[in-house]
């Protein structure tokens, strides 16, 4: 038998508490490293269990490179201010993600700054009420 | 005055073998129907209406084992229905809906396909169970808690304190998953506090599978009726379920 103490702090389980009720693990992504890329956005795939933002980003060689992130479900973009139509092909963005550990070109998106000047997130708990109570 | 007729229908309900609850669900303030989020991490609610820390508990061999085999980063069955524990986990990234319908309850969780049905009708449990994700669940009113009795889960839901696996989330998250097995008993305890604004679940929890002893946690949940519970397909995007992370296109 083993036991197990209150192993998770408060300040722990806000820092996972995203991550904790997702669909999946986020240890594929390296959480403590954010890349900054700008480029065109090739696909926003609105859908669940997680919606994807696909964003071609200029290389070295005079050519793009498409980088993938992940977001959270539809209705957390939702709440967050995101519709289906916020970004389409060609737009113009900034995306700050934490990349994957493999060095794949995908990663967790963090910020997105949207081509009117907007910075949206990837979802998470709902916003506060209109009228927060007493 | 008792009439006639409501001694005709009185004793027609004990003939038909349907019994009542003893006591009326609450109304107006105190009512539980609506949309609810869970205050676990929200950082505006009232402090008093936030869920209790998970208590020490004494795993058995199997729980021990099983906590172990979940504490990895894999994600199997992803997008499989969370099992009444998980349903009932007070997170504030997913609004649970709360119906009333002919039967009872329904408790709807946002990413979770299966809506949890809640028997008001005085009905008992089954003598034989098929397990389900969510089990059997049989509820009924005393004064202004709404008392449900669960039994009949398969065991595959989610542990009580995350995802089914992919536990390591980060390099500080190194926390043993809590499992569940198909001896879980749940009795919860639900009622309207905070005048109105807060929906209180103490939860009583025995898995003698996976615990050696019972124990009890209190969720919150506050009254968030400007949202509304969004619809989710889990299978929509092939992408995650097929190709993973990989970043490749679909």
């Amino acid at each position: 038998m083993s036991v197990l103490s209150k192993f998770v702090s408060p300040l722990a389980a806000l820092a996972v508490a995203s991550s904790a009720w997702s669909h999946h693990s986020f240890a594929m992504f390296d959480l403590d490293k954010e890349v900054t890329l700008e480029g065109v956005v090739k696909d926003l795939q609105w859908a669940n269990p997680h919606v994807w933002l696909e964003v071609d980003v200029p290389d070295a060689k005079g050519g793009t490179t498409k980088w993938s992130f992940e977001m959270g479900t539809t209705g957390m973009l939702t709440r967050a201010g995101w519709k289906s139509s916020t970004l389409k092909p060609n737009d113009k963005v900034k995306v700050v993600a934490n990349p994957l550990r493999s060095g794949e070109r995908s990663g967790r998106l963090v910020t997105v700054t949207l081509p009117d000047g907007r910075v949206l997130g990837p979802g998470g708990p709902a916003p506060l009420p209109p009228n927060p109570a007493a | 005055m008792v009439t006639r007729a409501a001694v005709l229908g009185l004793m027609s309900m004990l003939v038909a073998g349907v019994a009542v609850s003893a006591d009326p669900e609450p109304a107006g303030k105190a009512s539980i129907w609506g949309v609810w989020l869970g205050t676990n991490n929200l950082p505006n609610p009232d402090p008093r209406y936030r869920p209790t820390p998970w208590p020490a508990v004494e795993l058995t061999a199997w729980g021990a084992a099983e906590s172990k085999r979940l504490t990895t980063p894999e994600t199997p069955d992803q997008c499989m229905p969370y099992g009444p524990m998980a349903h009932m986990s007070a997170t504030s990234l997913f609004p649970l809906e709360v119906v009333k319908n002919a039967k009872g309850i329904l408790m709807m969780f946002e990413p979770s396909s299966v809506p949890r049905r809640i028997y008001t009708d005085g009905r008992k449990h089954p003598e034989e169970l098929d397990p389900t994700w969510l089990g059997d669940s049989i509820g009924h009113w005393e004064g202004d808690t709404l008392v449900v009795d669960t039994v009949g889960t398969n065991g595959r839901g989610r542990p009580l304190n995350g995802y089914v696996a992919g536990a390591v989330y980060s390099k500080t998250d190194t926390a043993p998953r809590l499992p569940v097995s198909d001896q879980l008993h749940m009795v919860e305890r639900l009622r309207v506090v905070g005048g109105g604004e807060y929906l209180e679940d103490e939860i009583t929890v025995t898995d003698l599978k996976t615990y050696t002893r019972s124990f009890t946690v209190k969720h919150y949940w506050q009254r968030r009726d400007d949202l509304d519970v969004l619809e989710y397909v889990c299978a929509d995007n092939p992408r995650s379920a097929d190709e993973g992370h990989t970043g490749s296109s679909r």
